[in-house]
């Protein structure tokens, strides 16, 4: 079970693949193994890597290099290799087994169910693991209202962010008197930090489809699209072939099954701009119109594509579908908590040491999904905080690390549900520097239709923007919240309403830093370059030149067995030298702030060895 | 107390000029309010609502334009632009240059039957219509383009997908063709083509690499392999080199969040990338040309 998700694709997956299937060749085991691909395996920290069914091994980090001792040693000689297991951090034994790895023991798998088991080009592979029985069961023995009875019972909640009951939307849709009605799948994830959507793309996009037949059914409509983001050619690619090969066994079409229910699918492709994953402007966006979002009400579901009815969905929320017709709601509300029922999938990245996609149910803590399933943060830095929901979420400090994740929780700490991207930072990050990160990011992709949203976002930017520049004044802050506030009222769309979270939720949280940023000139994550100062230690300079041969602008003064000095006036702050100054001499410090006056430096380099003479004496 | 004497004048009439008007003239001095334009109230009058408080924006401004009508004190002075400003504070002398309205100031009242009357404003102006033609160059591929698209419904974005990526930009001449040939007005195309950031008005080069700035990349460094690009390129963010090699840009969040920091070069998704790596990856794509 080889992982071709884009991860793994971009480690080189298929050149593994090769060597792979060479080398059982060469053994002659051609007829006792076979190679097969998935979709993304979810732990994309580990890639390229491989499960060995049935036994269940995990190796990791794969190079073709190991791969003929991997088929000698483990196919052949049956001992699986240690040295490619997971090895935690802070453990010297390896994990052989993928059930007992913590990335995967706490997960709950419902939409995922089939990642890494299934060939995603394969249709027969998704049929084999009870695919397109729900349609069955539905097509032969339930009405389209007991359809969204089901839904509606299992309390299932739109997993694009904001959680809006799906069978309620599904329910508003099928009494519209108008025809004829659409739906739409949402794969325009734009959040970035989150790629839930593109991995069940890419390693199981007949659950979706599944699910998009079993709404169109119950809501009574014959026409769907998907729309995607351009950016994952992969994901389209899968999408595509699974729509044609659903197409040829009849499951998509006229008279599906025999019954006289039709319902086509087509996939429009977004290009580039966040605002189409709200669902008025990707409405607008597949019509050809300026794809800027519009008032609602009306909602879509009374009022979409062409006019039309139109029910939208995220991915993750039709991939759920299929799952609960086939297990039932009664199964489906037990998990999860009182308003939030089911699993949800967040890409767990940023500083963590397991990074990957998980699927946990509803209401599991902060704290296992960082510490049990993540394994903490790397390099033994501290927790700082978990930035939840893309640019419209907000960040999660260390002191709430134990709120239960559902939508009523995040949204009660200041963040939100949103896609499920969900960012681990330490004590390197700079909370002003993502908080203008993230600012930038809505700045650059506001449609420009609302005042507040196009220019509000200019003035919390360039405030922040000075603040991180060392330019703060007194009043600053009150200034942030004040627009913050005002943006958030007074903008029509999703982005707008939620742009200044970041902003408002790290200055509820960490006020003490943007105050240090102000008054003391101080960036304590030392991340804000025009408040750190970069210094080569003299007494740990081992005059190696490797920082003075690697700075991009010859900022650095020195010769060989001479301490180096860097040229204040010249250093562009692009911290070469400190990658590069290997670590067990590690010379080379940030400082800020106050810190900065506390360094003296020397005037003139000179030779190493006149300093061990001073140590000496 | 002491008497007011003199006069002043406020040059500009939007919703600044028109609250310091009446705010001097309340005060007691003569006003003069002058604007180049046919009316005043400026640009205020063509918005609906204000940032940040999102008032309606004719209800700040009407009672003001009532007010400045009626004050005794205010003289509006429209369509006329400042030829000189002479004197010092105090004692301003301003020469004013009228322009012509064909007809008598005092007797109109502001009805507006002679605009929608005027005959040359009304007169249908023949449009120039020449067609456009396609450059062979890019004849074949956009015939087929359009062919394939064109009975879908909305086939604009896919229509524009297609060109951009057969050529690696939009080329200004075939979008006119698009919209003679599919019947979009070339404002719309435009207003579509600039609106997503994938399309491109200018040609770009062979490699486009795409520097991923989402947030994972962004905490784990992406900015810094943004700069050592930029250095190694020797071009700008957004800038294509002379031998049309490369174009460098940013883009938000390839998905690839695992692999953090990561740039995509074509459709080649390079992960955890170290500033080390990028003058090696660059010299590949040199060497292959």
């Amino acid at each position: 079970m080889l992982c071709t998700g884009t991860g793994c694709v971009a480690g080189g997956a298929f050149r593994i693949k090769e060597t792979l299937e060479n080398e059982i060749q060469k053994q002659g085991l051609e007829k006792e193994i076979s190679v097969i691909i998935t979709g993304c395996n979810g732990f994309c920290g580990q890639g390229p890597l491989l499960v060995v069914q049935p036994d269940e091994i995990f190796y990791g980090f794969l190079n073709p290099e190991d791969i003929p001792f991997l088929v000698q040693e483990h196919f052949l000689k049956g001992r699986p290799v240690k040295k490619l297991m997971f090895t935690p951090p802070e453990k010297k034994e390896p994990i052989p087994l993928l059930s007992e790895i913590p990335f995967f023991k706490k997960q709950m798998l419902v939409v995922l169910r089939n990642k890494g088991i299934i060939d995603p080009e394969k249709i027969d592979d998704y049929v084999a693991r009870d695919g397109y029985t729900a349609l069955e069961k539905v097509l032969i023995s339930m009405t389209p209202d007991e359809v969204i009875d089901e839904i509606t019972r299992s309390g299932l909640r739109g997993r694009g962010g904001a959680g809006f009951p799906t069978g309620t939307k599904w329910k508003i849709c099928r009494t519209e008197q108008k025809t004829p009605k659409y739906i739409i799948c949402n794969c325009d994830e734009g959040d970035p930090g989150a790629y839930m959507d593109r991995s069940v793309f890419e390693s199981d996009p007949h659950t979706v489809i599944e699910g998009m037949i079993l709404g169109a059914y119950a809501i009574g409509v014959s026409r769907g699209y998907i729309y995607a983001r351009t950016e994952y050619p992969l994901a389209i690619k899968r999408m595509d072939l699974a729509i044609s090969h659903a197409r040829d066994y009849g499951l998509l079409g006229e008279n599906i099954l025999g019954t006289d229910f039709s319902f086509n699918l087509e996939i429009r492709e977004g290009s580039g701009a966040f605002v189409c994953g709200e669902e008025t402007s990707l409405i607008h966006s597949i019509e050809g119109k300026g794809p800027e979002p519009r008032q609602r009400p009306p909602f879509p579901a009374e009022f979409g594509i062409w006019d039309c009815p139109t029910v939208i969905n995220n991915v993750e929320t039709w991939a759920n579908v299929p799952v609960i017709i086939n297990r039932g709601a009664d199964w489906f509300s037990k998990i999860g908590t009182e308003t939030s029922k089911g699993t949800k999938i967040f890409s767990l990245v940023g500083k963590i040491n397991n990074t990957g996609l998980i699927e946990v149910p509803m209401g599991i803590t902060l704290r296992e999904v960082v510490y049990d399933i993540g394994g903490g943060i790397p390099d033994d830095k501290k927790f700082k905080a978990v930035q939840t929901g893309g640019p419209s979420g907000g960040c999660i400090p260390y002191s709430m690390i134990d709120v239960p994740i559902d939508y009523e929780s995040l949204t009660n700490a200041g963040s939100m549900m949103g896609s499920g991207g969900m960012i681990v930072m330490d004590e390197d990050t700079c909370m002003v520097d993502v908080a203008k990160f993230f600012i930038q990011f809505t700045n650059d992709e506001s449609c420009g239709k609302c005042t507040t949203c196009r220019d509000g976002s200019d003035a919390l930017l360039e405030v922040l923007t000075n603040i991180t520049n060392g330019n703060g004044k007194e009043g600053d802050l009150e200034f942030l919240e004040e627009a913050g506030n005002a943006i958030k009222d007074a903008s029509m769309c999703g982005l707008g309403t939620t742009l200044p979270n970041p902003v408002l939720s790290t200055l509820k949280y960490f006020r003490d830093e943007y105050e240090a940023h102000i008054k003391e000139s101080m960036c304590p994550a030392l991340v804000c370059k025009n408040l750190i100062k970069y210094y080569i230690l003299p007494e740990k300079c081992t005059g190696c030149r490797l920082c003075l041969k690697n700075c991009p602008p010859g900022a650095i003064k020195g010769e060989l067995k001479h301490i180096h000095i860097i040229d204040q006036s010249k250093c562009t702050k692009c911290g070469t030298c400190l990658d590069v100054c290997p670590t067990k001499v590690s010379a080379i410090i940030k400082v800020s702030g106050k810190e900065t006056e506390k360094i003296t430096g020397i005037e003139e380099p000179y030779p190493v060895k006149r300093r061990e003479k001073e140590i000496k004496k | 107390m002491t008497e007011k004497v003199g006069a002043v004048a406020v040059l500009g009439g939007g919703i600044s000029g028109m609250q310091a008007a009446l705010d001097l003239a309340e005060s007691g001095l003569k006003v003069y309010l002058v604007d180049n334009k046919p009316s005043i109230g400026g640009v205020m009058a063509q918005l609906d609502k204000t940032f940040p408080t999102n008032d309606c924006a004719m209800c700040t401004m009407a009672p003001r334009l009532v007010e400045i009508g009626r004050h005794k004190d205010i003289e509006i002075i429209t369509l006329s632009d400042i030829e000189k400003i002479e004197g010092e504070a105090g004692n301003f002398k301003v020469i004013l240059n009228k322009k012509p309205r064909y007809l008598n100031e005092e007797k109109c009242t502001g009805c507006g039957t002679c605009i929608t009357n005027c005959p040359t404003r009304n007169k249908v102006q023949p449009l120039e219509k020449t067609k456009v033609e396609l450059e062979p160059q890019y004849e074949e591929k956009v015939l087929e383009i359009i062919k394939i698209n064109k009975d879908r419904e909305g086939p604009l974005m896919a229509i524009l997908q297609q060109i951009n990526s057969a050529f690696n930009y939009l080329p200004e001449n075939v979008l006119k063709y698009v919209s003679q040939e599919v019947g979009y007005p070339l404002s719309h195309i435009l207003m579509i083509a600039t609106f997503y950031s994938s399309f491109s008005l200018v040609p770009r080069g062979k490699h486009v690499i795409n520097v991923c700035m989402g947030t994972a990349c962004y905490v784990k460094g992406s900015e810094r392999l943004m700069e050592r690009l930029s250095d190694v390129l020797e071009i700008k963010e957004n800038e294509t080199t002379p031998d049309m090699l490369f174009t460098l840009k940013s883009v938000r969040c390839i998905g690839c969040c695992g692999l953090a920091p990561a740039a995509m070069i074509g459709d080649n998704v390079y992960g955890k990338l170290s500033t080390k790596d990028i003058p090696g990856i660059i010299e590949k794509y040199k060497t292959m040309g």
